[in-house]
Parts: C-alpha cells; sequence; structure tokens
C-alpha cells in the first residue's frame, strides 16, 4: 500500500455498512493516485485492501468504463458520439481532434498528453457535442471551442465550462432559479421554503406519509412510471432487517438529462426528498447512487449533505453519495445494488424484487431522483394540491429535456399531460423539417413526425401512440438525418452498454449492430433487415433484464416505420 | 403436500419446493438448459430453458421458475421453440463451433440442445477469433467455445474458493478471466479442473486426453481415489486400459464431484515402469521377486517372532496417508486386535 493510502482506505470502508461496498471508491482512490491508471500493482492493492480476488478486481476494474487498466495520456479526452451527440456534431468533433492530434480514436499522442476516445452518452444532450476531459465536462463545444480548449490544455490550463441551454419552468417546483449565484446553498433554499416539508413530514406517522403519496398516486420518474407509493407499500411490514432507500442519479438513458439539473443546481431539494421518504419507509441509512461521470455533482451533493447535518435536519438518516465508474446498466435497479456490493453490475433475476431482497439481502426501495424531489411538495402541499397539476392518472410536474434538432435545446419544467407541441415550441421549434421524435430517452420507439402530431406528454397518452414517455429525454430528429445511421448509433450503445450476462442481450445486440453495419456501409441484403427485425422480435420479454427490450423495440420501430430508407441501402 | 403442475398438458405430482425444470427432469421432459447446474443452481443467463406459463405475458426460465399448485406450462409451443432456437443460433453465430473436431463432441449441451432444436448449421455468423490459452499445466482454454455461463467461475469461487476466475470486460466483449486477465499458466490456479468439469462445452478441456478418444468411445469406471484419506468418489474414463480424463462423480459423497489436481490429473504412475507389479523379498544382495502368499508368510512369522521375543509394543504401525479411511481404520483394528499394541500412528501425523 502507498503512503498514506491507508488511512483513506479505511475511512472509505468506514463509511459503509458492508466493506464490499468501498470497491469502487478504494478503486476510484488508488487509480487517482496513480496518474489515472489503474494498473496491475494497482489492482493487487485494491485485493488486499478489500480482501477480494485480484480477479474480482479486475471484472469490476474492465466492467465499468471509468477504470484504466491500460496507461491514458494526461488528458482524457473523451467525445460523447451517442445518439444525441451525434445529432449536434459530434462526430466533426472526433474528426477533428484526430487531424490536431495526429492521432485515431484509442490513441494517445507521442508527448502522453492527449488520449482521445469516444464514450457513449454523458448526459449533456442539450448541451452537445461535449466533450469530456479527464473528469471534467466541456460542453456546447464547437470546432473553434475545441481548438481553445487543446492550446489552453496544452499549457496547463483549464478553460471554463460554457453550460447555457434553455431553462424554462412553468411548474417551479422542480427547478429553481439557478441564476442566483447561491442557488444551491441550504440558506438560499430555506429562504424559499426548503426543509418546512421535512419538518411537518418529522411530526407525522410514517404510514400517513406513505397513504400521502399513494394517493398523490406519483409515478416513478425514472423510466417505468410505476406508482411510488404503491412501491413502498411492498416493503414487508414487522420485519427485522434495515431498510434501505437508494435514490437513483444514475441519469444514464441517452436523450435523458433532468435529474442533474435538480443535483446541481438545487441538491437540498433531493436530500430533504430523501430524508423525508426514508423517516417514512423506515430507513436510517440511505445512498445516492450518482453515475461516475457527474464528480462535480456529487461533489454539491456531499457538500449540501454536510450543510443539511449541520443544520440537524438529517439526524434520522445518513447519506451515502455513492459514486458510479461508467455503466448504463447500472441504472437498472438491481445492478444497481450489485454496483453498490461492489461488484460487477450485472442485473439480478426478479423474483425476489428488491422491496423483499435488495441492499445486503435487505428489504429496499430504488426511487429515482425526480420522484423523491417531488415527496417535498406531496407532504408539505398534500396529494390534493399536487393533483392539480396534471392530467388524471398523470400528475405532477414533469422535466423534460429537449435535445437534437431544435433551435433552442434545454430543459422544461412542465405538468405531465402537457402537448409535445407546447415543449417543443418552448425549445425554439424544430430546426428544419421534422422526420421523427424520441419522446422517452432512446430505449423508447420512434414516433414518425404525423404519429407525434398532436401528442400529449404523458405515460398513458405515450403508450396509446405505441412508445413511452420513458424518462422525458426528448429527441428530435430532421430530415437531415439517415434512420438507418440512427438505428446503428443506437444498436451500438446497447452492444456496449450490455452487461453481457445473458444471451439474447450481449449476442443479440453483437449480431443486430453487425447487420445494421453492413446494411449502412452497402453491404448489406434484404435478409439482413428481415433477420434485423425477427432477432427484436424474438429477444423483446426474453432477456434477464429490460435492457432487450430497451434496444429490441426502439430498433424495431426504426425498421419498421422507415423501412424503404434500410432497403435504399442494398447494393444488389 | 402433494401438489401437481400441467406440463404440455399432462398432469405432474410433486411435493416441496421444486423449479419447473427439476419437476420436467424428474418425469424425463427435456428442457435444454446451458448455464443451470445442479450443483450450482439457477443462473437465468443463457434464457435457453424457457417455457411458456399461463398467465404469464414474457417467456419464463425453468430452471429458476418456481412451480406452484396448479401451473400450466408449454414446454415446446412456437414461441418457445423461436426463443430457444435464436438463444442457440446466437450461440453458434461467434464462437468456432467445429463439432467434427472438438473435443466434447458427443458430450456437449449446447450440442445437444441443437440437435433436439433441428438447427443444422447456424442461421447466421458474425465471427470474431480469440487465442486459445495452452499456458497451463493441465487445463486448456478455448475462449472462442466458451458460451459465458458462469459455471466455472461459480465453481471457481463458490465451491472449490480457489477464487482465480471471474468474468472480466462487459457485453460481447465479456470473458473469463484468471487473476487479472494473465494466461492460467501464469495465475494462482491449482489446476484442480473442476471449471472443466462444469463446462458445458469445449471451452475448457482436459490436456492430457486430447486427441485421445472420442466421448463415445470410452468405458466409465467408478472408483476411489487413491491419493489420500478422504476417498473421493471418481470416474477413470477409460479407453482400452489407457485412462483419458478423470471426473468426480458429482452428487456422490464425500467430493460431491469435486477432485484436487492429484486426483483428476496424476494418474501416469499408473503406467510408471517403476511400479511394483509383485512383492519384493530383501536378500543378501537385493530385492528378488515373490508371490503375496509368500511375503505375507513372511512378515506374519516376522511379527510373531518379535511378539515372542519382546512384546507387542516392541511392533508399531504406520499407516499411509494415501490409504483411505476404511484402509487406516483396518490397520488400527490389526495393531490393536490382532498385533495387541496401541502403537498406531498415520504419516500426516508423524
Ligand atoms: C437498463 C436500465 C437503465 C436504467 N437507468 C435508470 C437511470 O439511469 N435512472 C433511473 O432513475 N432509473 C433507471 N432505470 C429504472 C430503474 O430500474 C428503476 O425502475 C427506477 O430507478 C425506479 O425509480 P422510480 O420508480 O422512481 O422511477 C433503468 C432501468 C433499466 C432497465
Ligand atoms: S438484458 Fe442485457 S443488460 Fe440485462 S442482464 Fe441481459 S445482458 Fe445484462
Ligand atoms: S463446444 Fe459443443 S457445440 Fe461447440 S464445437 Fe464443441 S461440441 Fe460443438
Ligand atoms: S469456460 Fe465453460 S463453464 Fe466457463 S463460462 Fe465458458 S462455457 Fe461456461
Ligand atoms: S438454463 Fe435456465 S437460463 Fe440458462
Amino acid at each position: 500500500m502507498r503512503e498514506g493510502n491507508q488511512e483513506n482506505v479505511e475511512s472509505i470502508i468506514e463509511k459503509y455498512p458492508k466493506k464490499e461496498s468501498a470497491a469502487l471508491p478504494v478503486m476510484q482512490l488508488i487509480q487517482e493516485e496513480n496518474g489515472n491508471q489503474l494498473d496491475a500493482a494497482g489492482v493487487e492493492e485494491a485485493a488486499r485492501a478489500l480482501g477480494m480476488s485480484k480477479s474480482r478486481i479486475y471484472g469490476i476494474a474492465t466492467y465499468y468504463t471509468m477504470f484504466n487498466t491500460r496507461p491514458v495520456g494526461k488528458y482524457h479526452l473523451q467525445v460523447d458520439t451517442c445518439v444525441p451527440g451525434f445529432l449536434h456534431g459530434a462526430d466533426e468533433i472526433v474528426k477533428h481532434l484526430e487531424q490536431t492530434l495526429g492521432i485515431s480514436v484509442g490513441e494517445t499522442t507521442a508527448d502522453d498528453l492527449f488520449t482521445l476516445s469516444t464514450v457513449q452518452d454523458l448526459a449533456s444532450c442539450a448541451t452537445g457535442p461535449v466533450i469530456q476531459v479527464n473528469d471534467r465536462y466541456f460542453e456546447n463545444m464547437t470546432i473553434e471551442k475545441t481548438d481553445e480548449l487543446i492550446e489552453a490544455l496544452r499549457q496547463g490550463k483549464e478553460p471554463d465550462n460554457d453550460t447555457s441551454m434553455t431553462v424554462v419552468s412553468e411548474c417551479g417546483i422542480l427547478l429553481n432559479d439557478r441564476t442566483q449565484a447561491d442557488c444551491r446553498t441550504l440558506d438560499f433554499y430555506k429562504r424559499n421554503g426548503g426543509y418546512q416539508a421535512l419538518a411537518k413530514a418529522l411530526s407525522m406517522q410514517p404510514a400517513d406519509i406513505v397513504n400521502e403519496v399513494k394517493d398523490a398516486q406519483i409515478r416513478g420518474r425514472g423510466g417505468a412510471g410505476f406508482p411510488a407509493g404503491a412501491k413502498w407499500s411492498f416493503l414487508p411490514k414487522d420485519d427485522p432487517r434495515p431498510v434501505y432507500l437508494i435514490c437513483n442519479a444514475d441519469e444514464g438513458e441517452p436523450g435523458t438529462f433532468k435529474d442533474r439539473q435538480i443535483m446541481e443546481f438545487n441538491p437540498h431539494l433531493v436530500i430533504e426528498g430523501i430524508a423525508i421518504s426514508a423517516y417514512a419507509i423506515g430507513a436510517a441509512q440511505a445512498f445516492i447512487y450518482i453515475r461516475g461521470e457527474f464528480t462535480w455533482i456529487a461533489d454539491i451533493l456531499e457538500a449540501a449533505i454536510e450543510a443539511a447535518k449541520a443544520d440537524g435536519q438529517l439526524d434520522h438518516v445518513d447519506i451515502i453519495v455513492h459514486r458510479g465508474a461508467g455503466s448504463y446498466v447500472c441504472g437498472e435497479e438491481t445492478a444497481l445494488i450489485e454496483s453498490i456490493e461492489g461488484k460487477r453490475g450485472n442485473p439480478r433475476s426478479k423474483p425476489p424484487f428488491p422491496a423483499n431482497i435488495g441492499l445486503y439481502g435487505c428489504p429496499t426501495v430504488v426511487n429515482n431522483v425526480e420522484t423523491l424531489a417531488s415527496v417535498p411538495y406531496i407532504v408539505r402541499h398534500g396529494a390534493e394540491t399536487f393533483k392539480q397539476i396534471g392530467i388524471p392518472n398523470n400528475y405532477g410536474p414533469k422535466i423534460f429535456g429537449v435535445s437534437g434538432h431544435v433551435n433552442t435545446p434545454g430543459v422544461f419544467e412542465y405538468p405531465l399531460g402537457t402537448p409535445l407541441k407546447t415543449i417543443l415550441d418552448a425549445a425554439g421549434g424544430v430546426k428544419g423539417k421534422m422526420k421523427g421524435v424520441i419522446v422517452g430517452g432512446l430505449s423508447v420507439p420512434i414516433l414518425t413526425a404525423a404519429e407525434a402530431e398532436g401528442l400529449s406528454l404523458d405515460y398513458d397518452s405515450c403508450q396509446k401512440a405505441g412508445t413511452s414517455l420513458g424518462s422525458g429525454g426528448i429527441i428530435v430528429v430532421n430530415d437531415s438525418v439517415s434512420i438507418p445511421e440512427l438505428a446503428l448509433r443506437t444498436i451500438e450503445f446497447y452492444h456496449h452498454e450490455s452487461c453481457g450476462q445473458c444471451v439474447p442481450c450481449r449476442e443479440g445486440s453483437l449480431v443486430v449492430e453487425s447487420k445494421l453495419r453492413a446494411l449502412v456501409e452497402g453491404r448489406g441484403t434484404r435478409e439482413d433487415i428481415d433477420l434485423v427485425l425477427q432477432l427484436c422480435g424474438t429477444i423483446r420479454g426474453l432477456t434477464l433484464c429490460p435492457t432487450g427490450e430497451a434496444f429490441s423495440m426502439p430498433i424495431q420501430a426504426m425498421v419498421t416505420k422507415f423501412r424503404p430508407e434500410f432497403e435504399a441501402l442494398i447494393q444488389q | 403436500m402433494k401438489k401437481t403442475i400441467f406440463i404440455d398438458g399432462m398432469a405432474v405430482a410433486f411435493d416441496g419446493e421444486k423449479t419447473v425444470l427439476q419437476i420436467a427432469r424428474e418425469n424425463g421432459i427435456y428442457i435444454p438448459t446451458l448455464c443451470y447446474h445442479p450443483k450450482l443452481g439457477p443462473a437465468g443467463m443463457c434464457r435457453v430453458c424457457v417455457v411458456e406459463v399461463d398467465g404469464m405475458r414474457a417467456l419464463q426460465t425453468s430452471c429458476s421458475l418456481m412451480a406452484t399448485d396448479g401451473m400450466r406450462i408449454q414446454t415446446a409451443s412456437p414461441g418457445v421453440i423461436e426463443a430457444r432456437k435464436m438463444v442457440v443460433n446466437l450461440l453458434l453465430a461467434n464462437g468456432n463451433h467445429d463439432c467434427l473436431s472438438c473435443e466434447v463432441n458427443g458430450d456437449c449441451e449446447l450440442q445437444d440442445a441443437a440437435y433436439h432444436l433441428g438447427i443444422e448449421r447456424p442461421a447466421f455468423l458474425v465471427e470474431e477469433q480469440a487465442e486459445r490459452d495452452t499456458s497451463a499445466a493441465f487445463i486448456m482454454r478455448d475462449p472462442n467455445k466458451c458460451i459465458l455461463c458462469g459455471r466455472c467461475i461459480e465453481g471457481c469461487n463458490r465451491m472449490v474458493v480457489n477464487e482465480v476466475l471471474d468474468f472480466g470486460l462487459r457485453g460481447g466483449h465479456t470473458k473469463v478471466i484468471c487473476d487479472a486477465d494473465v494466461p492460467m499458466g501464469q495465475s494462482t490456479c491449482v489446476q484442480c479442473g473442476e471449471c472443466v468439469q462444469l463446462c458445458p462445452v469445449g471451452a475448457l478441456i482436459d490436456k492430457k486426453g486430447i486427441g485421445q478418444a472420442r466421448a463415445w468411445e470410452v468405458e466409465k469406471v467408478r472408483t476411489t481415489c487413491p491419493y489420500c484419506g478422504v476417498g473421493c468418489q471418481l470416474e477413470l474414463h477409460v479407453k482400452g486400459d489407457q485412462i483419458i480424463r478423470v471426473t468426480g462423480i458429482d452428487g456422490a459423497q464425500p467430493n460431491q464431484g469435486h477432485l484436487c489436481v492429484k486426483g483428476r490429473y496424476g494418474y501416469d504412475f499408473i503406467y510408471s515402469d517403476d511400479r511394483l507389479t509383485t512383492p519384493l523379498i530383501r536378500e543378501a544382495d537385493g530385492f528378488r521377486e515373490a508371490t503375496w502368499d509368500e511375503a505375507l508368510d513372511l512378515v506374519a512369522d516376522k511379527f510373531s517372532q518379535i511378539i515372542a521375543e519382546s512384546g507387542p509394543d516392541a511392533i508399531a504401525g504406520v499407516s499411509c496417508a494415501r490409504s483411505t479411511n476404511e484402509d487406516s481404520y483396518n490397520m488400527q483394528k490389526l495393531m490393536r486386535g490382532v498385533i495387541g499394541t496401541n502403537n498406531i500412528d498415520h504419516c500426516a501425523r508423524t
């Protein structure tokens, strides 16, 4: 063990109820102290410190993309080329960087200064193209700004990040006024009524809070739209085991960048939501599982937790901010639990469900950031007031993120049931002519412009329209885009992210990707199109976790709805 | 309490907590499986064992589905067959599955599944090649044929607790690794061969048997391992008078199929020219061959003589660590009951 590490490692281990949970943070620490690399010696060091086998540590290190088992340059340039990035011109940035640096993707410059990589989805969809340099984001990049960035890095300087985008909050519940310099402080939050809901909650019976949340009929904002109150009431009654609450801040679905808006600018709202919910379900330990790339947001949350603690708000619950390390599937609740347990993020077979056997084998509730951030409002104003917002069966405010081909992309907090058109207008309208729109993050079926006509953005209407509201990440595609290319980008994401456990997803995504690539490159046949459709049809519902659906349904929709575009690529 | 499920319309009674797969197997109904091994339990990873269940929307993996009274199962509906065929085809699509030359041809769960599903050739191919790992003394690894069922990993970590194997990388790049992804021969692997025995396909192979015999040419002979007192139960796979490979007997006491490196791979000594095949009696200038009767009579005479001259405590018995427990028990009986001394010990203790 290197000098000084021992103590840090021990303090990390102490933070957790179980030692194994320290695996990711300990590995992150060792990597950080070793020039951003987790080499063989680092793997051994982690194995020793954690009492785990070398293969387990190496298996973790190579599962999560943020561990570098091979050396990288001083500045690791990671360009997000996933669908939203692609629509915002990320490929041009990559090409430009290859030319400027004289290296290809995956290579390091001779002076060891720069490594260039393409990465999947950094949750900066409206502010793409984005380049992540080590752990810092540089958003809204252009060719000129890229040149400036490289120049500055060469001189050892880091320019400011341009995070500008449109922010509109009609509801004013989840998004706060981020133009205020002190918007994320405890003072600001309390000045605006913060922590009053918690005080009220602590004077209530936990069961009454659960009932209030049930009455509000708030549906989970993580994607599936499952009622939160119902989920809470599945917890076993009078069980001697501890209960855990996990706030899902993995924000991995391409097109989705809403949770970070709350966490980064209004962190106390999330913390208050967690504090109330933990009290309601009887959890003394809560976790915020935040995607690893959001390092600065994790810091903001930790600072806010400290401030809330010092203010006496968190006497009944301890909140640990747990940083992921680069994996989309870890947003799936059981994979997330495995990840907190210091393992590869492989989803578990269900049943059993987390409500009964979750973290450390104990009853566990996993809720999305936005869901939990809605709880203070419900408790403070009551279910009836909450239900004034939205439409029946789809109540409350929702943050929609709009990226792709609109004039002013950004985030928009509107009631559920708002017409798509209203949101797109708020985003400055479609750039060019709309070809299609993905309304719930990349994993939901695309709608053609005609199908999207008159669509209302709520769970039920989207389902009726043959798609899903998902996370509310809206990706607009205009007629400059080739749908086969979009489909290839889409499957590349899922193939890259598949945990690899089950055959239909692991091998199916590989075959679908290879057939779509053949089509896009002009090597494809009509049989390839049919095979893609047949595979997608069979994969759906056959996989261990919903990731199989997450790619088979959108690909199936793209191919069926835009089949002539695929056929036009056949050269014989 | 007796409960009943209906498999393809046929009523099948069962008791206790059982999976649909267990009940089907007990009743001779074939459902293909790849990642499931009775010793390891359900993994739910390959998805080939799916069945249709009345009242459930999606197909269910029978290896993990607990049977409930009155459940109605279809094991061969068009949807089930389509799903299974796709899984097997996907596995055959990239993996270099050239059964013709494969060591486990005829003893392969993937081949069986393909056969039962009527798959003659992979429906499509996406080929990717990886290097074989021949670095270890007794085990050859062929990642091309690996179907990532995880059985070897479970065995290594949970059964024999050597903690050498795990999954590395992820998605389509996932592979089985030794330690921090070093060749098996350079890893901490002790070559117990548990993983080879658990592997459903030809991705882990006993090197010593390569090219020696087809699976159907061998006769399996059950015996007890001669190496130590544990008395592991094993099967010698024999062709003519040659041992081709050795496997532990699953479900048999005391070893439940596990073996150590010696029991599994250390069988060459039986062919050694140095091996004694008759008793030898030492005479003035060396040894001469003798019959068992002659040798035993000589030993008995000498013992009687010593007892007569110096009493039974002048004799001590040391039992060999390679004897079975039963042999060691007989040894102490011989010393106490026949010779009349308590001077009895075991070489592993002395
Ligand atoms: C592959 C996959 C990725 C997911 N990613 C996320 C995510 O990033 N954030 C999230 O809140 N939920 C995600 N989910 C959904 C979670 O499993 C879970 O349903 C959700 O966190 C529950 O919260 P809610 O009920 O408040 O929506 C994902 C699901 C799957 C299958
Ligand atoms: S569907 Fe994909 S992500 Fe989910 S368990 Fe299977 S391989 Fe892993
Ligand atoms: S592993 Fe099985 S399916 Fe593959 S080549 Fe060998 S016998 Fe054939
Ligand atoms: S080597 Fe064999 S047992 Fe191990 S994962 Fe591959 S197929 Fe399964
Ligand atoms: S045998 Fe059931 S999923 Fe593999």
